[in-house]
C-alpha cells in the first residue's frame, strides 16, 4: 500500500496534468466527439441488418440471422465481376482527370494577373456545379442523341459522318460520365486550392523573384509545393471514396443499352435493395464497400506520408 | 479544476452510457393498441356517419405518387368539401422515388392517417402482417355501417386477408360482372399517324409481313420530317425489367392465354409472341428501329411525338394526348388512329378494369380520429360525394336533372370542352380519384374529347376483365419474391438483345439462355405459388366449376 | 502613383496570351448550358418540344417562370433555405473550426483515438432507417431544427481546417500563451481572422450544401410539407417518377399530369439556382482579400 500511492501519482500527475493543461482545447473537442457519438455512432447498430433478413415492418434488431448470406449473394450475382469493374473504372478515370485538372486550373487562374478578369472567371468557371443532374442529364440526353448538339457539330466538323448515338453504345459510356463530372466540378474542385494559394505568404516570391526565379519556376518551385499538404489530404481521401459513384448522373444517364458499362455498385444497390426493399441486401453491400474504403484509405495514407510527410493522423 | 473536470467526463460517460443504451434497447412495439376508441356518434347503418359530426379536423393523406399534386386549398370544389364535412384533407406527396419515402415511413412508424398505393403493392402485405392498419370491416362496423351500403362485397370479399378481414378499399375497382354498366375504354392500342398511313395505301399490319413492309414503305416515303429522320415506330421504354410495349401490351394484343387447361405458364414461351419478337427483331436488322427506340423516355417521346416523327406508335394511347390534341386541332387527318396491329389470328384480349382496381386507400393504425376517417371515405364513396367530387356544389357548378342525375352547369360545361386546365386548376376535381363510386363516375361523367375519341373506343370488342389473374406476385421478402425481382431483371436484359439479336438464330439461342437462366433463379417455385393464389383467386370470384 | 504601377506592370508573355485564351473557351464551355437552360425556359412550350433552341428565345414567353411563381409554396420554400441557410452555416462553420482546432494540436490528449473515431465515421454509418430512427427519437423529424443540427458537424471539413491550422506559424499563437490567455481566446482572437480563406471556403461549402440539399425534405419532412426547401421543391417538379402501368379506369388526365412540362423544369431550376449564384461574387471578397494581403506589399 505504501508504494502504491507514489507510483500511481507520478503517472497520475502526468496524463492528469496534462488533461489540465489542455482543458480548454479538450472542451473545445468534445462537443465534436459527442455528437459523432450521437449521429454516426448510435446508428451504427443498424448494420446488423446486413447479417439479418430484415424487412421495414421489424423493428431493427428482431429479424433472424443469415449470417453472411447477403454477402455471398453480392460475390456470386453475375453482375458483381461488372459491377466492380464499371465501378472502378468511372472512378479511376475521374481521380485521374477530376482530381488534377482542378489542381492544374487553380494554378494557371492564379497566374491571371487582371483581378477582375479572374475574378469573373471564377465566378463561371464553378455555375456548372450548381446545376442538379435531374436537368443536366435530360439536357445531355437530348445534345447526345443521333439528332442532337454534338453530331451535328461533330458532323460540322468533319470529325465523323455517320451520327452516333452516343448513349447507346457502352463503349462511350465511360468518357460521357468523365468528361461531364469534370466538366461540372472544374470550378467548384479548384476553389480549395485556390484558397490554400490564398494563404502563401507572399514574400516567399519576392525573393524569388530577386533571385531571377522566372514565372515558370515560381509556380513550381513556391506555388506547387506550398499546397501540396492540401492536395495529399484530398488525395487520400478521394481514395477512399474509390468504390463510390454519381448516383444521380448515372441513373439519368444509364439506359439498357449501355448497362454493361453502365452498372455501378450504387445503382446495383438501387435496384436490387432499396427498389425492393430488401435493406438488408443494400446493408450488406454498403458494409463491404466501407470496410474496402477503410483498407484503400490506409494504404493511401501510408503511402502519402511515406512520400510526402502528411498524414491524417 | 481538477475535480470539475472529473466530474464533467464522469457524466459525459454516463450521458454517454445512457444514450448508447437506449440506441442499443430499442424495443418500442409497434402494434398499435388493438382496441378502438369509442365513437363520438352513433353508428348508424341508413345514414353515412360524416352527417353527425362536421368539426373542422385535418387528416394527413399520404399518396404514394410523387406525380400526385393536390389542389385542395384553391379547388372550388374541395374547398366545398371542406366545408361540408369539415375535413380539411393534407395530402402528403412523395419527392422522386416513392419506395424510399414509404419504407422509412413504415420503419420509423411515421406514416400519417390514411395511405392511398398502388392496389397491388406488396407493402400492403408487410403493413397488414405487422399490424399497422385497421381493418375497414371493424372501423365500419364501429363507426360508420353505412360503409356496406357504398361499397361492394364482392370487392370487399376480393381483398379479404387470411383474417378475413379487408383492410383497405380500392378505387377503379369492377367486377367482371359490372361490366356491360361501365364506358369500356381502352389505353391499349396500336395507333397509326393518319396522313402517313393512308399515303402509304392503308396496309393491312395484322401480318408480320404486311407489317415490316408497311413500316418500310413509311420509311421510304416519308424518309425525313422536318430535316429529322421519321420513326417507323414507337415503343415504351425499355425499363431495368423490360418493356411495356413488349410484354403485356403485346401479350394481351395477341390473345395469348393466360393459362392452358388451368394451368398457368410463362406466357413469353408461346409461339405467336415469339414469332413476333423474331418480326421486331428483323424490323431491327432492317433498320426500322432506331437507337433511340431503346434508350428515349417519355419524356423524349414526347418531343418526338411533337415533332411528328412517329409514323406508328405501340404506345398507351392515354401517354400522349397532349400531342393527339395538338396535331388533331392543327388537322385533324394529321392525328393518330388506332389500327388492327399485330395479329396471330386470335382476338385480342385486351385487359379491361379490374376488381382490383388501382389504388387501395387504407387507414393507419396512426390514425389520430380514425372514427372521422372512416366517415370521410364512406362520405366519398357514397352518391352524394362522388357528384360532389366530380360536379361540386349544387346550383353553382352542377345542376340536377329530374331523375337526380347530376351534371355540369352550361357555364361550367363550356369550361371544360374549351379549356379543361383552366377548369381543373379551378375546381381541383381532378385530383380527388382516390375514392368514388366507379360505376356511378362512369355513368354521369362528360363525354371522351373528339380527338380522342376513335383511340379510346377502338378496342371496346375485345375488352376482358383479367381480374382472376391478378395478384398473384408474392411479396418481396421470400424467396419467391426474390426470384421474381431477378427473373424480372433477367427479362430485362434479355429483351433488348433479343431485338437487336442479328439472326434468327441467335435470337433462339438467346432465348434458349433465358429459359435455362430462369429456371436455376427459381421458376418452379414461383409458378407454384401464383398457381396456388390464381385457385385461391377463381374461389373469390367464383369461377370455379 | 499611377506612373510607378504601370513600369512595375510585367511584360505580356505568350504564356499569358494562351492562359487568357484558355481561360476564356474554359468560361464559354461552363456557361454555355447555363445558357441554353435560360433560352429554353423562356420559350414557348411548344417551341421547346421541336427542339433546336440554341441561342435565344423562340416565342418568347414567361408563362412558366409565371406558373413556378404561382404556386405559394415557393415563397416558402425559399425562405425556409434561406434561415437554414444562414443559421445552417455559422453555426456549422464556427463548430467545426473549433473543434478542429482543438484536433489540431498534435500534443492532444487522446488525439489519436479521436482521429480513429472521425474517419470510421466517414465510411461507416448505419444506414437511412438507422438514422431516421434516431431523428425520430431525438424529436427532429418534421421539426426546422433537423437542418441544422444533424449538420453541426462534418469530419471533412474538420481535415480541412486541420491542414490550414497546422501550417500557420507557431508564433502567432506564443505571445498569446505566454500572456496565459486560454486556447479558446487563441483560437476566436487570433487564429481565425488568420484563416479568412479557409473560413470563408468552409463556409461556401456549408452555405451551398444547404442551399443544395433536397434529401432532408423529401425524407425527413412528412406532415409539415412547409418546411420543406427549395430544392426539395425543385425536385418535385424535376424528377420523373416511376410508375409506368396503367391502369384501366385510371383518369387518363392524370398521366398526362404525371410529367412536367420542359419548360417549368428549365425555369424552376433558373428560379432556385440564381440566388446562391448571385451571392457568391459578395463572398468572394473574402479570397480576394487574401490575395490581395499578399500582392500590395509587393
Amino acid at each position: 500500500m505504501a508504494k502504491e500511492p507514489y507510483a500511481k501519482k507520478i503517472s497520475g500527475t502526468g496524463l492528469m496534468k496534462k488533461i489540465k493543461d489542455q482543458r480548454w482545447l479538450l472542451l473545445m473537442v468534445l462537443p465534436g466527439i459527442i455528437w459523432m457519438i450521437i449521429f454516426c455512432y448510435l446508428p451504427i447498430y443498424g448494420t446488423q441488418i446486413a447479417f439479418q433478413n430484415y424487412k421495414v415492418t421489424d423493428i431493427i434488431g428482431s429479424s433472424a440471422w443469415v449470417g453472411f448470406k447477403y454477402f455471398t449473394k453480392f460475390f456470386s450475382d453475375p453482375m458483381f465481376f461488372t459491377v466492380m469493374k464499371n465501378t472502378l473504372g468511372i472512378s479511376l478515370l475521374k481521380l485521374a482527370f477530376g482530381f488534377t485538372l482542378p489542381i492544374v486550373f487553380a494554378l494557371l487562374l492564379n497566374e491571371i494577373t487582371g483581378i477582375r478578369f479572374k475574378k469573373i472567371v471564377q465566378t463561371i468557371s464553378y455555375l456548372p456545379h450548381f446545376l442538379s443532374w435531374v436537368v443536366l442529364g435530360g439536357i445531355m440526353i437530348n445534345w447526345l442523341s443521333d439528332t442532337g448538339f454534338f453530331n451535328e457539330l461533330f458532323m460540322g466538323l468533319g470529325l465523323i459522318d455517320q451520327p452516333i448515338s452516343f448513349l447507346a453504345r457502352p463503349q462511350y459510356f465511360w468518357a460521357i460520365s468523365v468528361i461531364s463530372e469534370v466538366w461540372k466540378e472544374l470550378g467548384w474542385g479548384a476553389i480549395i486550392y485556390l484558397a490554400a494559394i490564398a494563404g502563401i505568404d507572399q514574400s516567399l516570391y519576392e525573393a524569388a523573384a530577386i533571385d531571377g526565379a522566372g514565372r515558370m519556376q515560381r509556380l513550381i518551385k513556391i506555388t506547387l509545393p506550398s499546397i501540396t499538404g492540401t492536395i495529399a489530404i484530398l488525395f487520400i481521401l478521394s481514395v477512399g471514396n474509390i468504390l463510390g459513384s454519381n448516383f444521380d448522373q448515372i441513373l439519368v444517364l444509364r439506359n439498357q443499352l449501355n448497362s454493361s458499362a453502365s452498372s455501378v455498385i450504387d445503382i446495383f444497390v438501387y435496384q436490387t435493395g432499396i427498389i425492393r426493399g430488401n435493406y438488408s441486401y443494400a446493408s450488406a453491400i454498403g458494409l463491404f464497400r466501407s470496410v474496402f474504403s477503410l483498407l484503400l484509405l490506409l494504404i493511401a495514407n501510408k503511402v502519402t506520408s511515406r512520400l510526402e510527410g502528411s498524414s491524417l493522423f | 479544476m481538477k475535480k470539475r473536470v472529473k466530474g464533467l467526463s464522469r457524466a459525459t460517460a454516463l450521458g454517454l452510457c445512457v444514450v448508447l443504451l437506449a440506441g442499443c434497447g430499442k424495443s418500442t412495439t409497434n402494434e398499435a393498441d388493438t382496441a378502438l376508441p369509442d365513437p363520438v356518434t352513433e353508428a348508424r347503418a341508413e345514414e353515412p356517419g360524416w352527417k353527425d359530426d362536421t368539426d373542422p379536423i385535418t387528416i394527413d393523406w399520404y399518396i404514394n405518387y410523387s406525380w400526385y399534386s393536390s389542389l385542395w386549398d384553391e379547388g372550388l370544389y374541395s374547398q366545398y368539401i371542406e366545408e361540408k364535412t369539415g375535413v380539411k384533407v393534407n395530402f402528403i406527396v412523395p419527392a422522386g422515388n416513392e419506395e424510399e419515402k414509404l419504407n422509412t415511413m413504415i420503419a420509423g412508424d411515421t406514416l400519417p392517417d390514411i395511405i392511398t398505393l398502388y392496389a397491388q403493392d406488396p407493402a400492403i402485405n408487410q403493413l397488414v402482417e405487422a399490424g399497422k392498419l385497421y381493418s375497414v370491416n371493424d372501423l365500419a362496423d364501429a363507426y360508420d355501417p353505412y360503409f356496406y351500403e357504398v361499397t361492394s362485397a364482392e370487392t370487399l370479399a376480393w381483398f379479404a386477408m387470411e383474417d378475413g378481414k379487408t383492410y383497405g378499399y380500392p378505387n377503379s375497382s369492377i367486377s367482371p360482372s359490372e361490366y356491360d354498366e361501365i364506358d369500356l375504354i381502352g389505353y391499349q392500342t396500336f395507333n397509326v399517324k393518319q396522313d402517313y398511313y393512308e399515303a402509304i395505301g392503308s396496309p393491312d399490319m395484322s401480318t408480320p409481313e404486311g407489317f415490316l413492309s408497311a413500316l418500310q414503305a413509311a420509311k421510304d416515303q416519308f424518309g425525313t420530317v422536318n430535316g429529322q429522320p421519321l420513326i417507323p415506330i414507337g415503343l415504351h421504354e425499355f425499363t431495368d425489367v423490360g418493356n411495356l410495349s413488349l410484354d403485356s401490351f403485346l401479350l394481351n394484343y395477341l390473345g395469348v392465354p393466360y393459362e392452358i387447361d388451368g394451368q398457368l405458364y410463362d406466357r413469353r414461351e408461346d409461339s405467336n409472341y415469339l414469332e413476333w419478337l423474331k418480326t421486331f427483331r428483323k424490323a431491327n436488322e432492317m433498320g426500322l428501329l432506331s437507337d433511340d427506340v431503346f434508350i428515349d423516355t417519355r419524356l423524349q417521346l414526347e418531343e418526338k411525338v411533337a415533332q411528328k416523327r412517329y409514323f406508328s406508335l405501340l404506345y398507351q394511347n392515354c401517354d400522349f394526348t397532349t400531342g393527339q390534341q395538338l396535331l388533331y386541332q392543327e388537322d385533324p387527318n394529321s392525328a393518330y388512329i388506332a389500327i388492327q396491329g399485330p395479329n396471330s389470328g386470335n382476338d385480342p384480349t385486351i385487359a379491361g378494369p379490374s376488381i382490383s382496381g388501382w389504388t387501395l386507400t387504407c387507414v393507419t393504425k396512426n390514425a389520430k380520429n380514425v372514427e372521422r376517417c372512416i366517415e370521410f371515405m364512406t362520405y366519398l364513396m357514397s352518391a352524394e360525394g362522388t357528384s360532389d367530387i366530380t360536379f361540386g356544389e349544387v346550383g353553382v357548378s352542377c345542376q340536377v336533372d329530374e331523375n337526380g342525375t347530376p351534371s355540369l352547369t352550361e357555364e361550367y360545361q363550356k369550361l371544360y370542352d374549351d379549356n379543361k386546365e383552366e377548369y381543373d386548376k379551378l375546381t381541383g376535381s381532378d385530383p380527388l380519384w382516390m375514392l368514388y363510386d366507379q360505376v356511378l363516375y362512369e355513368a354521369w361523367k362528360p363525354a371522351v374529347p373528339v380527338h380522342l375519341q376513335q383511340m379510346y373506343y377502338w378496342s371496346k370488342p375485345y375488352m376482358v376483365s383479367h381480374s382472376v389473374y391478378e395478384n398473384l406476385n408474392p411479396g418481396t421478402n421470400t424467396d419467391e419474391g426474390e426470384a421474381l425481382a431477378e427473373i424480372n431483371l433477367l427479362w430485362g436484359q434479355t429483351l433488348p438483345s433479343l431485338i437487336r439479336a442479328a439472326s434468327d438464330e441467335e435470337f433462339d439461342r438467346i432465348f434458349a439462355d433465358y429459359i435455362s437462366q430462369r429456371d436455376t433463379l427459381g421458376w418452379d417455385k414461383l409458378l407454384a405459388y401464383q398457381q396456388a393464389r390464381f385457385e385461391e383467386n377463381k374461389v373469390k370470384l367464383g369461377l370455379t366449376e | 502613383m499611377a506612373r510607378m504601377l504601370k513600369r512595375r506592370r510585367k511584360r505580356v508573355t505568350l504564356f499569358d496570351v494562351v492562359n487568357i485564351t484558355f481561360m476564356l473557351i474554359i468560361c464559354l464551355c461552363m456557361m454555355y448550358p447555363i445558357w441554353y437552360i435560360l433560352v429554353n425556359s423562356l420559350s414557348k412550350g411548344s417551341e421547346v418540344l421541336r427542339g433546336g433552341i440554341y441561342w435565344v428565345p423562340r416565342g418568347f414567353s414567361l408563362t412558366s417562370y409565371a406558373s413556378v411563381f404561382k404556386n405559394k409554396d415557393i415563397y416558402t420554400s425559399f425562405g425556409v433555405t434561406i434561415v437554414r441557410t444562414l443559421i445552417g452555416t455559422v453555426t456549422s462553420v464556427f463548430f467545426t473550426a473549433m473543434v478542429a482546432y482543438g484536433l489540431s494540436k498534435s500534443y492532444l490528449v487522446g488525439r489519436k483515438l479521436f482521429m480513429t473515431l472521425g474517419i470510421i465515421t466517414m465510411f461507416f454509418s448505419g444506414g437511412l432507417i438507422p438514422y431516421f430512427l434516431l431523428l425520430k427519437d431525438l424529436r427532429l423529424l418534421d421539426s426546422f431544427w433537423v437542418y441544422i443540427i444533424p449538420c453541426l458537424f462534418s469530419f471533412y471539413n474538420a481535415l480541412i481546417f486541420m491542414t490550414f491550422f497546422k501550417q500557420l506559424p507557431v508564433e502567432l499563437e506564443e505571445s498569446a500563451k505566454i500572456d496565459g490567455t486560454n486556447d479558446f481566446r487563441i483560437f476566436w482572437s487570433i487564429i481565425l481572422p488568420v484563416s479568412t480563406p479557409v473560413v470563408a471556403t468552409i463556409a461556401l461549402f456549408n452555405g451551398v450544401m444547404h442551399w443544395n440539399d433536397y434529401f432532408s425534405g423529401v425524407i425527413y419532412i412528412t406532415n409539415k410539407q412547409w418546411l420543406i426547401p427549395i430544392q426539395t421543391f425543385l425536385y418535385k417538379a424535376v424528377a420523373e417518377s416511376t410508375s409506368n402501368i396503367m391502369v384501366q379506369n385510371m383518369p387518363a388526365s392524370v398521366r398526362t399530369s404525371m410529367v412536367t412540362s420542359t419548360t417549368i423544369k428549365y425555369a424552376t431550376m433558373i428560379i432556385t439556382t440564381a440566388p446562391i449564384v448571385v451571392i457568391y461574387p459578395f463572398l468572394q471578397k473574402y479570397f480576394v482579400k487574401g490575395i490581395m494581403i499578399g500582392s500590395v506589399k509587393g
